[in-house]
């Protein structure tokens, strides 16, 4: 493997997609600290600016690297959350081919012809039943470190701490489990269902 | 001098004719062997020839009539029967199928008699005296006033309002039965223990616990009845045990420190354990059920186990077994006999402890009542945690990326009473049947708190009102339409088993069972 092969794959990029006031921005604010600060690596975050915040679809693109960071623009992602249909419509078609595709399922309905594998979590119902949908982002966070490797789980829980409000350390500590723990139930349940035990009576 | 000891049973027809004509021949029957002589092996019920061990027999023969020459025509398949189902739980019990046989003789077959009997005996010598210690009888111990008072006052039964809600909610007094929860705390309150209806009614109680839920004044009835019942059987009170007291004579003999019991022999070969786990699965008595039962009702509790084990393993724990494991207790515990069950509580927490046990997980509502609540209740600390497997399933489940199959099924439940009284993480059950795809899913009229019991508790005061109370329970089962009805104790399976086997009534009552565990394990899924 060449050099600059390596180089391209130290480097990820990241488009967190959905509607404003989800804390989507907050989610890449997160993810690019603990990248910068837990991991040592070198982030950017880059957000759409406007009438976003006041409910209209919104974005963060984050990119992560070991290198200096040349451009913080990110327009083919290797990693695409979509917590919003209108975010998911928007970018599918960016999505890199190779590239990880994360949705709420409870917001997100991917289109039928869709044919890349994708991973699914109930972000916004879990959130719910903790009693704050607000959180939906950071049990999403959860998830996207469980089944990605882009950041440690250390680094993200660390992360996720230092960037909420006093007070909801607990409630968020609890979401972010939920959801890394759904990621490595999900990683665990493709494993046994690839070694052909997919229930409990084989 | 021969310390061994024989019990011969012996049909007073066929084969003791030609016992007799040994002993009028003057010839030399072993010493160990204790003859007794009895109308017809068919009567020998399986919790008779289980008594003779617990009292300290190492060996039992029931000898009677050759196959179509009983006398009352089914004596001997009975005979063969019981004694078949005695050995398989002797044989769990770890005491030796071989100490019991059934055989058979004719009139005229004295030597052939005499040659088993010094063959047997010799077989009994090399096996050596039986690990089972004998239970001594204890001298009766009157009724103390004091011992009354201190639990009335225990349990605050003055607190009493005499208000009747307990009487009008109890499903014993509801299905016909002349009992009162309220006259029966009046009546020992006034240190009447005499009277024949205590003595009855006490046993009668199915210690379900409806009636303190419905009790204004908090009194624990069930609890306060259990603590009576220690109280009465010290005095040497009947018990009213159920199936000749068969169960209760198993728990007590697993009270032998010398046993080593093999109850685990059975589980298939791909069920995944791992005897360093700090993990222990306690599986409970299932497996003697299913012996017990298997010609009467067909039963298969023992699939609880299995299946609890499968899904323990569908989620990656692969659990350690209690090689000795003995009975939790829990029918000693509620039918009176606080003595053995704190024996059997000891010895089970010590081989827990010793293998280093950090959580214990059962699948049995009494075991985990038993284990979690009742053991530190007697003073006898926990080094370890009990879980439920509902509430292992429902942290995994909840943990996400599970579904389940559709199931063609319209489904209804049967509440434990055991678990019913779990306050915290309260239930359960509905938590993981609403996981579940059924066709439909309908709770009977009376369910949750208010759910009735399948009929009898702790194997004690069985009669015609428990039959009475399966046949309203299947009956509101069958009401909802469903056509399975899902059960979360083992002793709910049987009982209710019980009733469907009924020779007037048991087509119409008639349901396929299956537990909890059972649906979910067939239908889990990876998502």
């Amino acid at each position: 493997m060449t050099d600059a092969q390596n180089h391209k794959q130290a480097k990820k990029e990241i488009i967190i997609t959905g509607f404003g006031g989800q804390g989507i921005i907050l989610a890449g604010i997160i993810l690019g600290k603990a990248a910068a600060i837990g991991e040592h690596m070198e982030s950017t975050l880059v957000q759409s600016y406007g009438p976003e915040s006041r409910g209209g679809s919104c974005n963060a693109q984050v990119v992560i690297s070991h290198e200096m960071i040349h451009y913080p623009y990110v327009s083919h992602p290797d990693i695409l959350v979509c917590m919003s249909q209108s975010g998911y419509d928007k970018l599918i078609q960016q999505i890199k081919e190779n590239g990880t595709l994360i949705i709420d399922q409870d917001l997100v309905r991917p289109a039928r012809e869709l044919k890349r594998d994708f991973f699914s979590i109930p972000a916004t119902g879990m959130a719910e039943e903790l009693g704050r949908v607000m959180i939906a982002n950071i049990i999403m966070i959860g998830f996207l470190t469980a089944v990605t490797d882009v950041i440690s789980m250390d680094a993200a829980q660390k992360s996720v701490l230092e960037s909420v409000p006093k007070g909801t350390e607990k409630l968020n500590t609890t979401a972010f489990k939920k959801g890394h723990d759904y990621g490595l139930a999900t990683l665990k349940g493709r494993q046994k269902k690839a070694a052909g035990q997919a229930g409990a009576i084989s | 001098m021969n310390d061994f000891k024989i019990i011969l049973f012996l049909c007073n027809w066929g084969p003791h004719t030609a016992f007799q004509t040994l002993q009028d021949t003057g010839r030399e029957i072993p010493d160990e062997v204790s003859m007794i002589r009895i109308p017809c092996t068919g009567r020998i019920s399986k919790s008779l020839l289980f008594k003779a061990f617990e009292m300290g027999a190492d060996g039992v023969v029931l000898a009677g009539c050759k196959p179509g020459t009983c006398r009352y025509g089914s004596g001997t398949a009975t005979a063969i029967e019981n004694t078949e189902d005695t050995r398989d739980i002797i044989g769990l019990l770890g005491l030796g199928k071989e100490r019991l046989r059934h055989v058979t003789f004719f009139p005229d077959e004295s030597d052939l008699l005499l040659k088993f009997l010094n063959d047997f005996c010799n077989q009994i010598r090399s096996l050596g005296p039986s690990p089972m210690l004998p239970i001594p009888i204890t001298e009766s111990e009157a009724i103390s006033r004091e011992s009354l008072a201190e639990i009335v006052s225990y349990h605050d039964a003055f607190a009493c309002q005499d208000c009747g809600k307990c009487s009008s909610a109890c499903p014993l007094a509801l299905i016909g039965k002349p009992f009162s929860p309220r006259e029966l705390v009046n009546s020992i309150i006034a240190g009447d223990m005499d009277s024949p209806s205590v003595n009855k009614d006490i046993w009668s109680c199915l210690t379900c616990g409806l009636c303190y839920d419905r009790c204004p004044s908090a009194v624990n009835f069930p609890e306060f009845i259990r603590d009576i019942r220690h109280v009465i059987r010290k005095k040497g009170g009947n018990a009213h045990e159920a199936h000749g007291g068969f169960f209760q004579s198993l728990m007590r003999a697993m009270t032998s420190p010398g046993l080593k019991t093999q109850r685990w022999d059975w589980l298939p070969q791909d069920v995944e354990v791992d005897s360093k786990s700090k993990i222990l699965f306690f599986g409970g008595c299932s497996p003697y059920f299913d012996i017990f039962f298997r010609n009467h009702l067909g039963v298969e509790t023992r699939k609880i186990l299995k299946d609890s084990l499968r899904l323990l393993n569908f989620f990656d724990i692969k659990p350690a077994l209690l090689q000795d494991e003995r009975c939790c207790g829990h029918d000693l515990l509620w039918s009176g006999d606080k003595d053995n069950f704190l024996k059997l509580a000891a010895m089970n927490v010590e081989s827990i402890h010793n293998l280093g046990i950090e959580e214990v997980i059962t699948a049995c509502p009494e075991c985990y009542r038993t284990l979690a609540h009742d053991y530190p209740k007697y003073g006898i600390t926990l080094n370890f945690k009990v879980t439920h497997i509902y509430e292992l399933l429902e942290n995994e489940i909840s943990k996400g990326a599970i579904d389940f199959k559709k199931i063609d099924k319209k489904i209804t439940f049967q509440d434990s009473c055991r678990l019913n009284w779990i306050e915290e993480p309260a239930d359960l059950p509905r938590k993981l049947i609403r996981r579940l795809k059924p066709s439909s899913f309908r709770e009977m009229q009376n369910n949750g708190k208010s759910a009735i019991c399948c009929g009898n508790c702790a194997w004690t005061g069985c009669d015609a009102f428990s039959k009475a109370l399966q046949v309203k329970r299947l009956r509101q089962a069958h009401d909802t339409g469903s056509d399975l009805l899902v059960t979360a104790c083992p002793k709910c399976q049987i009982h209710l088993r019980c009733a469907m086997e009924d020779p007037f009534l048991g087509e119409e009552l008639n349901m396929e069972m299956i537990d909890l565990t059972g649906i979910i394990a067939k239908t889990i899924c990876w998502e």
